[in-house]
């Protein structure tokens, strides 16, 4: 608005005349004292300072460089090997190996669908969402030994092998992303319903990792489902296995969350009581219209 | 006692705070003179006069102004017009309309001051008394600086130039200013035309005066082709000036109190600040500033 506070004031200002005109500010003597230019600073140069008395030049600036007034710093070549290593995001490892460990030991469950928070409950992975870790990432350790199938949702896969090795059991993989406010959220989902907050809806992923959850290699959940299906069959193609037939799945295995959705079973907006059992659910055109996906 | 000059301009403050009562009082107090039936107005009032606003502004509606008339000394109106908000609702930017009134001093000024140097003084074939045995101090001329009627050093030398052109962006966006500057300080008018029943200076002076348009008035017609009437009645009238649109500039706008446009010269004036606002110029279009003498 400051055009609008600029023309109130000039409504209450007496009449602008060619008398009670406001000089610029760069042309006050004020301006000129604390701004002076290039002709009066040379002046100034060459009576004070430490140029005109022939003293060393401030730190930082090499005497024999540019007569005297180019920065060192300036001169040294920059080597950023490790640029935007800051703004990447990290994603913690979880090896084949482990992964059939917790199935073994009865911690994990693979009748049912696996992920975030239910890999979160063993309390064996540690995710801080402001150190910009984004989720868990699949490693192909231990591909051999794999031999359960399960369903399960995961954040990165780091490897081809990795996807096989679930594939050749009958299992489903999705690659799945999180944003940092949903993900809070999952980590600790108990913590989290103790806050009394809404469920928050999921982000789209940034912008560079829109091309890994949309392509079917990869199993992303944007993916086409059409195309992982095809994709499916070119790996257990060039790995030399056979693929089990989908309609013997439990549908269990066909479970999959929404692109908003962040907890099975729950829609983004609804708040979980847990004091009372209950669930208290929007009804506001406002907030469905907010939380649709 | 000392008067302080902070206290000086709360006293000039108050001063045209009791001027502005003054005003007021005056304006309750007189009456309107009884309207002549010489001279009515023909056409149906209230007559809306719709103009088509050439690039809309994204934000503002356009303003809205009364449209008068010369035709008689009553006032009344005709009808509304629509102002282009990019025109006449701009910042109130006073520092360039002083850098705009003193473009306008500065460009057609010369300075005559010549000294003429050295060698343009005659030479003396003696000296004024002898080298030595007079006890004076030595001299050679009597036209040494030191002298009186003498030469002076790094004098004044010919006419020098005072030349520049404004970058055109500054003179639209002063124009544009001073217009906006008038039409919020209710100093702007907007008439039919410029055409009066009679030629006497009298009658356009008590209408002014009626309708408290000040003691300077500028009226503005798009031709500089003006009607007898009016020319009579401002030549015999201090004061009052006629000028055409390609006249108008920021200096004698804000040295006049009240600014008169007929409806003719503000659809030019705004066609034209328009097509300014709305195009660019190259360096080739700029007018080039001539060499030095």
């Amino acid at each position: 608005m400051p055009i609008e506070r600029g023309l109130q004031y000039l409504r209450q200002m007496q009449r602008v005349t060619l008398k009670n005109l406001p000089m610029p500010l760069e042309k006050t003597e004020k301006w000129k004292r604390e701004h002076p230019d290039e002709n009066t600073m040379k002046t100034i140069m060459s009576k004070k300072g430490p140029i005109s008395r022939s003293a060393l030049p401030p730190y930082g600036i090499d005497p024999i460089q540019a007569e005297g007034r180019l920065p060192w710093i300036l001169t040294v070549p920059k080597e950023p090997y490790y640029e935007g290593v800051e703004e990447a995001r990290q994603y913690l490892p979880i090896s084949l190996r482990t992964l059939q460990r917790l199935i073994d030991l009865r911690r994990i469950n693979p009748a049912r669908p696996i992920d975030l928070p239910v890999l979160c409950n063993t309390k064996l992975f540690s995710i801080q969402p402001d150190q910009r870790q984004f989720g868990l990432q699949l490693t192909d350790e231990g591909a051999d030994l794999f031999s359960t199938p399960i369903n399960l949702e995961i954040q990165w896969v780091s490897s081809e092998l990795a996807t096989a090795a679930i594939e050749r059991c009958g299992g489903i993989l999705t690659t799945r992303y999180f944003d940092p406010v949903s993900l809070s959220a999952l980590i600790d989902a108990k913590k989290f319903f103790e806050r009394g907050e809404p469920i928050p809806r999921c982000d789209t992923p940034p912008l560079n990792a829109i091309e890994y959850y949309t392509d079917p290699k990869q199993r992303g959940y944007l993916a086409n489902p059409d195309l992982i299906r095809e994709e499916r069959q070119r790996l257990a193609q060039k790995y030399g296995y056979k693929l089990p037939d989908a309609s013997n799945f439990s549908p269990m295995f066909h479970l999959r969350k929404d692109p908003r959705q962040i907890f099975f079973g729950l829609a983004p907006g609804w708040l979980v009581n847990l004091k009372d059992q209950t669930i208290l659910k929007p009804k506001d055109n406002k907030f469905e219209t907010f939380y649709h996906s | 006692m000392m008067i302080k000059s902070s206290s000086i301009a709360k006293i000039l403050r108050y001063c045209s705070v009791f001027r502005s009562i003054q005003r007021f009082e005056s304006s309750t107090t007189t009456s309107f003179p009884p309207e002549s039936p010489a001279s009515p107005i023909t056409q149906q009032l209230p007559l809306i006069v719709s103009r088509q606003i050439e690039y809309p502004h994204i934000r503002y509606p356009p303003l809205q102004a009364w449209l008068e008339t010369l035709g008689q000394k009553r006032d009344e109106k005709l009808g509304l017009v629509d102002l282009h908000p990019s025109i006449w609702q701009t910042s109130p930017r006073l520092d360039i309309l002083y850098e705009n009134i003193e473009w306008q001093k500065t460009y057609k000024k010369i300075d005559w001051a010549y000294t003429p140097p050295h060698h343009e003084y005659p030479n003396m074939r003696t000296k004024p008394w002898p080298q030595k045995g007079t006890g004076r101090a030595r001299h050679k001329s009597r036209f040494g600086p030191q002298w009186k009627g003498g030469y002076k050093v790094n004098g004044p030398k010919g006419p020098t130039s005072f030349f520049y052109v404004l970058p055109k962006e500054k003179r639209i966006e002063g124009l544009c200013t001073a217009l906006t500057v008038k039409l919020h300080q209710n100093d702007v008018h907007i008439v039919d035309s410029l055409d009066l029943p009679t030629h006497q200076p009298t009658y356009l002076q008590e209408l002014a005066e009626d309708r408290f348009w000040g003691p300077s008035i500028l009226f503005v017609d798009d031709t500089d082709i003006m009607p007898h009437n009016i020319m009579f009645a401002t030549a015999k009238t201090e004061g009052f000036t006629l000028m055409p649109v390609y006249g108008l500039n920021v200096h004698s706008m804000i040295k006049h109190t009240t600014l008169v446009l007929t409806i003719r010269a503000l659809n030019k004036i705004e066609k034209k600040l328009l097509h300014a606002l709305h195009s660019y110029d190259t360096q080739k279009d700029q007018p080039a500033a001539p060499d030095e003498p």
